[in-house]
Parts: structure tokens; C-alpha cells; sequence
């Protein structure tokens, strides 16, 4: 592959990989916006991605496909949100159990899921929506419109939770919910009602985020295929200092390191892949140790409400 | 009768009782629901467990097996467990395991103009100090700069994977040309850890766990250590006044934790895998702090709850034979017993420590991370 080719090829990939990041980024913001720390975020988007892929392959509707992985991500985070804001129980501790039922089931289910099957078969992708002419510009062509319709999604879904979070008062009430509780319990508003919201919408965007995974251009569900793109979401919360916008470009310039990663060795790269892989990892612990600039969160995150404790 | 005089009355014995009674329902709880998972499977519930009870306990090399998966799950969860005294979360042992191992692998092929004693020791002692390593930028920044410890070492755990894999792969010093599956050279024969049953792969990994269980109970218990650790989890202030250095005690019981998930990579790659693999862990760490959580912390619990943890997965492969359900329910029963202990609100104890403990770094520190 010549060069020009090598950089279409990586961009055009890098926007797609991005999408699963920014869809589950967009949403998860959310959670962390209300204080309630979600690292079962891994999980929910594992349940995600074979959760689409059972429902493409036994309906062949991607819309059902879509709610469905949203509806399984959201059902986990509805059980966070129990353990978390009800019984108060470490969101660490409750994340982490979430991934370990998530890795589980899945893998337990990974057999009864193709056994109907003589081979695995693809189940349906999301379509590409864009008329053949657009799909056949030069350079644009193929990184913007030669792509799956969810990928469109994922671009304009930090936009929407952008104007939500800073254009309505919901979104007020969201964002104060992580820093100042006790001031909106005061202001007559619940604390418990604006949190749970929180932790689900981040369990609806985190299946969101496995179906467009799984459905983009695989079709396939295989055993931990997020592979810690989880954990590279609340990386991007932390790089992207808790905005939407910024923790979308995060999640693109992630998605930038993994296509390449996939790449290193095609494209005949000195790097090793592994070092593409560690990236996003080693530019949070930077981001967190104050190497590049200043990294502030919602103020409460990881420590429960309690009405009784001011 | 007010409650001040009844308290007493309680005995020791019953006390002991009931905490562990939590752990046990959240066990019973979650071997119900998954035996409608396995009901679900068209197999009867009473066989399955029947016959992985069988396959983890029915005979000598059950038992063995046992003992190998416990191992590791017990040394990276005593880690996790003394991270809890302190009021330190440390959920970066899937990495410190990889470090561990690593630094292992790398002495244990080494040949050395040593007796066969001191290799395997110095390759032991590389392990542990090669998981320390892993945690030295997580207590750095927890105890100097009030930075969270648990995004920090959680983000370790993708460093220290893929750090693995780049020893294991051409052209790294310790790959081996032309294997296969990526790998290392086999360890030497002098720094193997011994086995402990003939024709089993029982290695010593699971009685050094029991030991430092035992050290680490008494330890906590009886010693300067031991006051110091757990004050600086329970109330660092009144331990500030009382003359603890709050930020050293951070600093020496995380690296102490980080050592110890160290070990349990050690244990894997000197006992039981006999050489460095990709992804050789594939997710221990993570597992460690689900024992660490359904023994509340406490050490000698955690032996308990790794064999428990070890009997599951020892016995699944039975149970698949018999009754054809998939191994991987073990994961599940595991994870829902979590899940249960954690809603039933067995974990309320460290919450409350890991609180107390991040009020402290707070106010000491205004330039905290997501505080």
C-alpha cells in the first residue's frame, strides 16, 4: 500500500473505531457528571455487543438490534445504580463485580448463542447510508460517508449530550448533582432520581456503544471483544476533563491509536502495536499526575450520597 | 436491658458467626439463581453441583487442582485485602500480576552461578519486587499528591498487559525465537517453585499464600505495622496526631499490596505455566478483589474464599463433562456472589474506611484528581 492509501485507510478506520468510544462517552458522562464512578461501563458494553448481535441475527432488524443492546446495558446499569445510590455500596467495588457477571455470562452464552448454526454467520450490519456518489469523493469520500449509519450517530451524540448537560436545566440539575448534592436536595429536587438517570443513561450509551461495536463491520460476537474499550472510555473522561466535546475528541484520538495498532505490523511500523495499545492508558495517568495540565472532576465522584452526612 | 449491657453478652464465637453468615447467604443466593441458568440448559441443577463438587474435591488430583487455581487468587487477594486496611483501593493487580511474572521469567531463565535455593528465592523475590514496581506510581501519586489511586493503578493493569507482550515478542531479550503462541524460554529447573504432589501440578505458590495470610493476620493485628495500617485506614487524623507518618504508611502498604499481586504472577509463571505468555493472567487480578470483598479484608478469610473461588473453576470442568454446561458458569456463580454480598451490604465496612480516607487526601491536597 502506497502512502496516500496507508493515511486513508487509518482515518477512515479511525473514524470508525471511534464510534463505540463516543457513543458509550457521550452517555457515561452522565453518570460521572452525577458523582456515581462506572467502571462496570467494560461490561455493559460487553453485554452490549452480544446482545445486537443476538437480536440482528435472530430478527435481522437493527433497530431492534440497537434497543436491545441499549435495553441490556441500561438493565445492568439499573443494578448499579441499586448497589451504588440505594445501598450506598462502593462504586468501584460494584463496577468491577458488573464486569466480572458481564465477562461471565457472556462467555457462558457465547456457545448457546451460535448453536443453531453450522458455521458462525455474520448477522446484519448497520447499512451505509450515504448515495454512491458521495461514498465515491476523493479522500472525504471514504473517511466520512463510505460509513456505517451508527458512526454518524456516534459524531453527533456528544453534541446532543453537550446541549443537554449545558443548555437545559435538567442538565443543570445533573451537573450540580455531582458537586454540590446537598444543595440540590435543598432545592427540593431528588438526589436519588437525577443519579439513577445518571448511571442509566451511561448503561444505555454503553450498550449503544457494544451494538455499534459488534454491528459496525463485524457482525460477529467473540469472547471480551471490547477488550478494555471501556476502561478507554473513562480514560477519555478524565483526558477530556469531563466535557462532551473534548471527551469525544479524546475518544478519537484513541480511535486513531487502535486503528493504528492494527495496522503497525501491515504498514510495516518500527513502534510495536503494543505501545499504540498502552496510549490512551499512559495519557491518563499523565493527565491525573498533573503532567499536562490540570485534570478536575465532578467533585463527589466515587463517594456515596448519604442525606443524613453533610 | 439497654444495649451498652447486652453487647457483651454476644459471644466472640457468635459474632464471628454472623459476619461470616453474610458471605455465606450471598454464596447460597448465587448458586441458586444460577441453578435456574442452568435449569434454563435443559441439566438438573442438583447433578451439576454434584458432579463440581466431585471434580474440585473427589479425589487427589481434584483437590490439587483446587489448590492451583486458589493460589493466585489468594496472593492477589491478600494484596487487595491489606490495600483495604490502609483505606486503599488497589485494582491493579491484573497488572502487577503481569510485572510480577515478568520480572519472574526474566531471573528464572537467567542462569546463575547460584545453588538452585537461591535462584528460585532471587527469582521469587524479583517477582514480588517487579508487582512493587507496578505500584510505585499509583502510591507515589495517592500518597503525595492526593491522587486517586484507583483510575491511576486501574490504568496500570492495560500498561503492565501490554508490557508483558512486548517481552514475549521479537525482538525482545526474553521472547523466544520462533514460538508459536508468543512466549519466553522455559524457566530453568533450579528457579521452578517445587510441586507438592507427585503427577498433580500443585506447586508451592498456595502454601506461600497460607503463610503470608497467617503473617499478614498476625501482622495486622500485633504489630507497630499493623496499628500504623490500620489507622491510616480508620482515622488518619487521630494517627497524624499520634505521631504516624500517614503518607509513608500510603506508600509502604500499597507497594506491599502491589508486591504481593507481584507473587501471584510469580506463583502462575514459576509453578504452574512454566514460562512467560501473552496474556498469560487473563483477568486473576480482577478476580483477586472479589475474594478479597466476600472476606471483608480480613486475611485469613481470603483463604477461605480463594479455595472457595478455586473450587468453582477446578470443578466446572466436570460439570461441563457431566452435564454439559459451560465452564464459564463458574465466572458466573462467582460474580453473582459478589454482586449479593455486595447488596446484602457486606462491604459497607470498607466503604466507610475508603471514605474516611479520601476526606483526608482531599484536604490535605485541593489539586486532587476527580475529587
Amino acid at each position: 500500500m502506497d502512502l496516500p492509501n496507508m493515511v486513508l485507510d487509518w482515518l477512515a478506520a479511525t473514524i470508525r473505531l471511534s464510534a463505540p468510544l463516543m457513543l458509550a462517552g457521550a452517555g457515561g458522562l452522565f453518570t460521572e457528571r452525577t458523582g456515581i464512578f462506572n467502571i462496570g461501563i467494560e461490561g455493559m458494553m460487553l453485554c452490549g455487543t452480544m446482545a445486537a448481535v443476538a437480536a440482528s441475527l435472530a430478527t435481522g432488524n437493527l433497530l431492534i438490534a440497537t434497543l436491545f443492546a441499549m435495553f441490556v446495558g441500561g438493565l445492568l446499569a439499573l443494578v448499579h445504580a441499586y448497589l451504588t445510590v440505594t445501598r450506598r455500596a462502593d462504586q468501584i467495588v460494584a463496577g468491577a463485580a458488573i464486569n466480572l457477571f458481564a465477562l461471565g455470562i457472556t462467555n457462558l452464552l457465547n456457545t448457546p448463542l451460535y448453536r443453531a448454526y453450522e458455521y458462525r454467520p455474520r448477522a446484519p450490519l448497520y447499512p451505509v447510508l450515504a448515495p454512491e456518489a458521495l461514498q465515491e469523493l476523493p479522500f472525504i469520500g471514504p473517511i466520512l460517508f463510505d460509513q456505517p449509519v451508527i458512526v454518524w450517530v456516534a459524531f453527533i451524540l456528544p453534541f446532543v449530550a453537550a446541549w443537554f448537560l449545558y443548555r437545559t436545566t435538567w442538565g443543570l440539575n445533573i451537573r450540580a448533582v455531582g458537586d454540590h448534592p446537598h444543595a440540590v436536595a435543598t432545592a427540593g429536587l431528588s438526589v436519588f432520581r437525577l443519579k439513577y438517570a445518571g448511571v442509566i443513561i451511561s448503561g444505555l450509551s454503553a450498550g449503544l456503544g457494544g451494538a455499534a461495536l459488534a454491528l459496525a463491520d463485524l457482525g460477529l460476537f467473540a469472547p471480551n471483544m471490547t477488550a478494555g474499550r471501556g476502561f478507554a472510555v473513562l480514560a477519555a473522561f478524565v483526558v477530556g476533563k469531563w466535557n462532551p466535546i473534548y471527551v469525544a475528541a479524546a475518544c478519537i484520538l484513541f480511535g486513531a491509536a487502535d486503528a493504528l495498532q492494527l495496522r503497525a505490523q501491515t504498514y510495516g511500523l518500527a513502534i510495536p502495536y503494543q505501545i499504540f495499545v498502552m496510549l490512551p492508558y499512559l495519557l491518563t495517568i499523565a493527565a491525573l499526575a498533573g503532567l499536562v495540565g490540570r485534570t478536575v472532576g465532578p467533585k463527589t465522584v466515587g463517594k456515596p450520597y448519604d442525606p443524613q452526612i453533610v | 436491658m439497654t444495649k451498652r449491657q447486652s453487647r457483651p453478652v454476644l459471644p466472640v464465637l457468635g459474632e464471628l458467626i454472623l459476619s461470616g453468615g453474610r458471605p455465606v447467604l450471598a454464596i447460597l443466593a448465587s448458586l441458586v439463581v444460577s441453578s435456574l441458568l442452568i435449569l434454563a440448559s435443559g441439566a438438573n441443577p442438583f447433578r451439576a453441583y454434584a458432579a463440581m463438587l466431585d471434580g474440585a474435591v473427589g479425589s487427589a488430583a481434584a483437590l490439587a487442582n483446587t489448590g492451583v487455581r486458589a493460589a493466585p487468587l489468594l496472593l492477589g487477594g491478600l494484596g487487595v485485602a491489606l490495600g483495604f486496611k490502609a483505606g486503599l483501593l488497589n485494582v491493579g493487580v491484573e497488572g502487577q500480576i503481569y510485572a510480577g511474572g515478568a520480572a519472574a521469567a526474566a531471573i528464572g531463565i537467567t542462569p546463575l552461578p547460584v545453588p538452585a535455593w537461591l535462584h528460585i528465592f532471587l527469582a521469587i523475590v524479583a517477582g514480588f519486587l517487579g508487582g512493587a514496581l507496578w505500584g510505585l506510581i499509583p502510591a507515589y501519586l495517592k500518597a503525595f499528591r492526593g491522587v486517586s489511586e484507583i483510575v491511576i493503578s486501574l490504568m496500570m493493569n492495560y500498561v503492565g498487559i501490554q508490557f508483558a507482550s512486548l517481552l514475549v515478542h521479537e525482538p525482545s531479550p526474553l521472547a523466544l525465537e520462533g514460538a508459536f503462541y508468543p512466549q519466553s524460554p522455559l524457566i530453568l529447573s533450579s528457579a521452578r517453585l517445587p510441586i507438592l504432589i507427585r503427577g498433580t501440578s500443585l506447586h508451592a505458590g498456595l502454601p506461600l499464600g497460607l503463610l503470608i495470610a497467617v503473617i499478614l493476620h498476625l501482622a495486622l493485628r500485633y504489630t507497630p505495622f499493623g496499628f500504623r495500617t490500620r489507622i491510616t485506614g480508620e482515622n488518619p487524623e487521630a494517627g497524624r496526631y499520634a505521631g504516624v507518618n500517614i503518607r509513608a504508611q500510603i506508600m509502604l502498604v500499597f507497594l506491599l499490596s502491589a508486591g504481593l499481586g507481584g507473587l501471584a504472577g510469580t506463583g502462575e509463571v514459576l509453578g504452574l505455566k512454566l514460562a512467560l505468555y501473552d496474556y498469560f493472567s487473563g483477568g486473576l487480578g480482577y478476580d483477586g478483589i472479589a475474594v478479597a470483598l466476600m472476606a471483608n479484608g480480613n486475611p485469613l478469610a481470603v483463604i477461605l474464599t480463594a479455595l472457595f473461588f478455586g473450587l468453582l473453576r477446578a470443578g466446572a470442568g466436570k460439570m461441563q463433562v457431566a452435564v454439559g454446561i459451560e465452564t464459564p458458569i463458574a465466572q458466573v456463580i462467582q460474580a453473582l456472589a459478589v454482586l449479593f454480598v455486595i447488596a446484602i451490604g457486606f462491604a459497607e465496612q470498607v466503604r466507610i474506611t475508603r471514605r474516611e480516607g479520601t476526606e483526608m487526601v482531599a484536604e490535605e491536597a485541593p489539586a486532587h484528581g476527580p475529587s
